[in-house]
């Protein structure tokens, strides 16, 4: 045998090797896609615009308290856009004052004055970050309740501005799950100045049918029995921020509840706060919606527990998402697809089936019509298969089932440039050439039409890989592994082995 | 003696070059106008939007009662079909047009009207039962179960409650008829006693429910696109490089019509476009580009051999040569696509029937088109598309 024989046949058991080493188990080792497995796939809109109302709410509210600690004369301040507001009733006098704290606290916003009004918007690079910074922690809020929920392989990623997208593979209670993910989970605790009441109406009447400034109308979670209308302080006492630890526990009852512990800083807060109004009710606040409202009977230090006809699962729910923490922003469903796991055992099975039975007939017809060569392109098959198989395992890639046709594709070109190299090897014989002669022309002349059609197809599939979504992507990936092993199993696999089989001693080519 | 088909055989390919042309100018228009002003495309829920919902019955349903029971809530235009397990498994896509101001709006009134259409089938199915605090064993997860177990069997209750949602999501199940179905699975007579008591079998189960909304449609459909034409134009480019422009555009202009052609039967047969389709279609795309290539091929090879012959002449011989290769390769893929047209399952049966009509007409467009669209392209611009060398 030729030295450089040797190596070819050492070269590919040890592609063949590694190929099988790195996909045991197959099961294991290659995952299928959403289609094929079941489970949910998401794709979410951060509402970012929230993320600024929130931050021009806040600044309103730290500006107040400057402006009164350095005496500075003002009517109101009133936001007119997310990102904007206007501070009125200035006085001409002071404006020196205001730009100097202004500049000082208020660094990412810009200011107009205008006689007895300033107004004040946030820099456009600012709006840019403070937007970017709601979707990347939405990502990670979303990440850590998944992850405490307990997904396993969970994709959750940002696509472009302001899309996120969830997958999680064999979830089977989707509606609990996109509650969890979707839901807000802000909480707070505030005072209740008025109510409960059975209407907006009859709680405003004290007040002149209107709510004041510093004050929030708020309605009870008919869910969690806490029933009627309250006023309640627009500032929260404390919030989900100030918690430090929450655990699901029961109630006198022994109905499920969720008891809390607060941080230092938080637990002073709320023990001050309590200590002076006790008699009067504190409303517990889930995003927007009062859970329960109870007396304070005493003044409370840093412990309690939230209480309100929970089920086990929504109490356990609750803590979960309070462990980790609220979303900055609201969060819109955009595409919401759940596929069950028949479904795609279904496909699975039937594909499997479908191709199994493909594989076996093209390669029956194979030996059929070329004989001896036809073993030799079935082998470069079966090591095609291994090959794809290993590399599906090696990049992590998941089969989807445009991935399958990617395969097909893939397998079809494989057995095509056998084809090309034998007909053409039959035509050199034809024309009298010997067999060593009509191999080796074969393959060499058959070598550019076998490499222009793999390179033009991998070409398109690069360009798919790059501009598609994740069906096409998943069926550019296989299907590029699956032209590269072509280039390798069909031209330079089967070359050697019609070397080895075929001496100058061999009568007659058996194709 | 090797087994062959066919001889070199010499048929006279290019003779034909004007009817193949009228031919393809045919379907590719009749085509066209189907598509724009005839039926046009059906665009599943990946491109156009809306709820696709497929439920499982417990019991044998027919058509007509689904239809009857959409009608009953005001959504009969929806479209039901039947799928997968004779009589027990359908398919709903709800026609509702959702137009609200906010776009955002339109994915959760989607997902109400899914609701909507699955209470609707359930009607008061179970209702009964869950007022007396049992749990539907058809529709209940892993979770759920594992809690509802672990009164009874603390030690065992995941592994248990695991094995049974396996059960009910093997292949071709998805629902549990009866009881007994469970010892199949392995459980133990007292665990299913105890079920039971605990929980019932709900009528349906929802197998799937995919909701897109408009925007998530548009992006879709503007990526798809994006990289369909983005492929073409790289193949369109190599072509160039490798052969000749001519040559590169002989391909673009085979492909096109393989897609367009591909179109118009799904339009043709009511069928809807979806993501996996256009895997399809790319996947024809990508069959004919290597038939054509290999034609190609040996046309750049004859040129150099047949040096006094006529470009025609060439063309013709190297169709012929490449002609028993076209044929066996056509074959295999037709056995593969085939097979998974019959064997490959609900899902996969659409995609399959697509792409054995792509490879038969794939064939076509590569024998009859892709060599006279180079000859004409050459008398048009007077260039030389002989190589040189």
């Amino acid at each position: 045998m030729k030295k450089g024989l040797r190596w070819k046949i050492i070269l590919t058991l040890v592609v063949l090797a590694g190929c099988l080493v790195i996909s045991y188990p197959v099961k294991e080792k290659i995952k299928l896609g959403l289609d094929l497995r079941g489970g949910i796939h998401l794709r979410m809109q951060v509402i970012t615009e929230d993320a600024i109302t929130m931050e021009t709410d806040q600044e309103i509210l730290r500006l107040q308290e400057l402006f009164k600690k350095n005496s500075i004369t003002f009517t109101s301040m009133i936001k007119d856009t997310p990102g904007k507001f206007a501070i009125q009733g200035t006085i001409p006098d002071q404006e020196r004052k205001i730009k100097d704290v202004l500049d000082q606290y208020l660094r990412d916003w810009d200011y107009i004055f205008a006689g007895t009004s300033a107004s004040v918007s946030l820099k456009p690079l600012a709006v840019q970050y403070l937007k970017d910074q709601a979707v990347d922690q939405s990502v990670e809020t979303i990440r850590n309740r998944v992850d405490a929920f307990g997904v396993a392989e969970p994709i959750i990623q940002r696509q472009g501005k302001e899309w996120i997208i969830v997958e999680l593979p064999g979830v089977d209670n989707p509606d609990r799950v996109q509650n969890i993910i979707k839901q807000a989970a802000v909480l707070e605790w505030k005072l209740v100045k008025a109510g409960p009441a059975p209407d907006e109406e009859t709680l405003l009447k004290d007040y002149g049918g209107k709510v004041p400034d510093d004050m929030d109308a708020l309605k009870g979670d008919p869910k969690r029995r806490a029933e009627g209308w309250y006023l309640v302080s627009k500032v929260a006492t404390v919030t989900g921020q100030d918690l430090r630890m929450v655990r699901r526990s029961v109630d006198e009852w022994n109905n499920p509840a969720v008891a809390f512990s607060l941080k230092p800083d938080g637990a002073k807060r709320f023990e001050v706060a309590t200590g002076e109004n006790v008699g009067k009710l504190l409303a517990i606040i889930l995003d927007g919606r009062i859970q329960s409202a109870p007396v304070i009977n005493t003044r409370i230090s840093g412990d309690g527990s939230i209480e309100g006809h929970f089920t086990v699962e929504e109490a356990e729910d609750l803590v979960l998402l309070l462990k980790s923490g609220a979303l900055p922003a609201g969060i819109k469903t955009l595409e919401n697809r759940t596929i069950g796991p028949s479904l795609g055992a279904d496909s699975v099975r039937a594909g499997l089936l479908a191709f199994m039975i493909a594989v076996l007939s093209v390669m029956t017809f194979m030996i059929i019509y070329y004989k001896f060569s036809g073993v030799n392109a079935v082998i470069a098959l079966i090591l095609n298969v291994i090959i794809l198989i290993g590399a599906l395992a090696y990049f992590r890639a998941t089969l989807t089932l445009p991935g399958i046709a990617g395969i097909i594709l893939g397998v079809g070109m494989a057995v095509d440039a056998n084809v090309l190299i034998f007909e053409r090897i039959r035509e050199e014989s034809a024309l009298g050439k010997s067999i060593m002669n009509s191999i080796s022309l074969g393959f060499s002349r058959a070598f550019s039409a076998i490499f222009d059609s793999n390179l033009t197809t991998v070409i398109s599939a690069i360009f798919l890989f790059q501009f598609g979504t994740g069906p096409i992507r998943g069926y550019a990936v296989t299907l590029i592994i699956s032209l590269a092993a072509n280039m390798f199993t069909a031209v330079f696999v089967s070359h050697w082995i019609f070397n080895v089989t075929v001496t100058k001693k061999t009568k007659k080519l058996s194709i | 003696m090797p087994l062959v088909f066919l001889k070199t055989p010499n048929i006279k390919f290019m003779k034909y070059k004007y009817a193949a042309l009228a031919v393809t100018g045919a379907i590719v228009l009749a085509g066209v106008l189907n598509v724009t002003v005839g039926k046009g495309l059906k665009l599943g829920v990946d491109f156009g939007g809306g709820t696709l919902i497929r439920v499982m019955f417990k019991t044998p349903a027919a058509v007509s009662d689904i239809r009857q029971t959409m009608r009953d809530v005001g959504l009969g235009n929806s479209t039901i079909q039947a799928t997968g397990k004779a009589g027990h498994e359908f398919q709903i896509r709800t026609m509702q047009v959702i137009k609200g101001i906010d776009p955002q709006k339109e994915v959760e009134a989607h997902e109400q009207l899914a609701n909507r259409v699955i209470e609707a089938l359930k009607g008061d199915d179970g209702q009964a039962e869950i007022q007396r605090g049992l749990k539907d064993l058809n529709t209940i997860d892993t979770r759920e179960l594992t809690s509802l177990l672990s009164t009874a069997y603390p030690s065992e209750a995941a592994q248990l409650a695991e094995k049974i949602v396996g059960q009910r999501g093997a292949p071709a199940k998805g629902i549990f008829t009866d009881y007994a179905e469970l010892s199949e699975a392995g459980i133990q007579p007292e665990v299913i006693t105890f079920l039971k008591d605990k929980t019932f079998l709900g009528k349906l189960t929802v197998i799937s429910k995919e909701t897109v909304g408009p925007q998530a449609g548009a992006d879709l459909r503007r990526k798809a696109t994006l990289a369909t034409i983005w492929a073409l134009i790289g193949m369109l480019v190599y072509i160039a490089f490798r052969f000749k422009l001519a040559y590169g555009v002989a391909a673009i202009f085979t492909l096109t019509q393989d897609v367009l052609i591909t179109l118009s039967i799904y339009s043709f047969t009511n069928r809807e476009i979806n993501l996996p389709i256009i895997a399809a279609v790319l996947t024809i795309v990508g069959f004919s580009i290597n038939d054509t290539i290999v034609i190609f091929d040996r046309v750049r090879e004859n040129t150099k051999i047949l040096r006094k012959e006529s470009l025609e002449n060439i063309m013709n011989v190297s169709l012929n040569q490449c002609l028993g290769r076209t044929i066996i390769t056509s074959g295999t893929v037709f056995i593969t696509l085939l097979s998974l047209y019959i064997f490959g399952g609900e899902v996969i049966n659409d995609f399959a029937f697509c792409m054995l009509i792509g490879a038969i007409e794939g064939v076509y467009s590569t024998v009859a088109l892709s060599c006279p669209v180079v000859l004409f392209w050459q008398n048009i611009f007077k260039t030389k598309t002989a190589f040189r060398k």
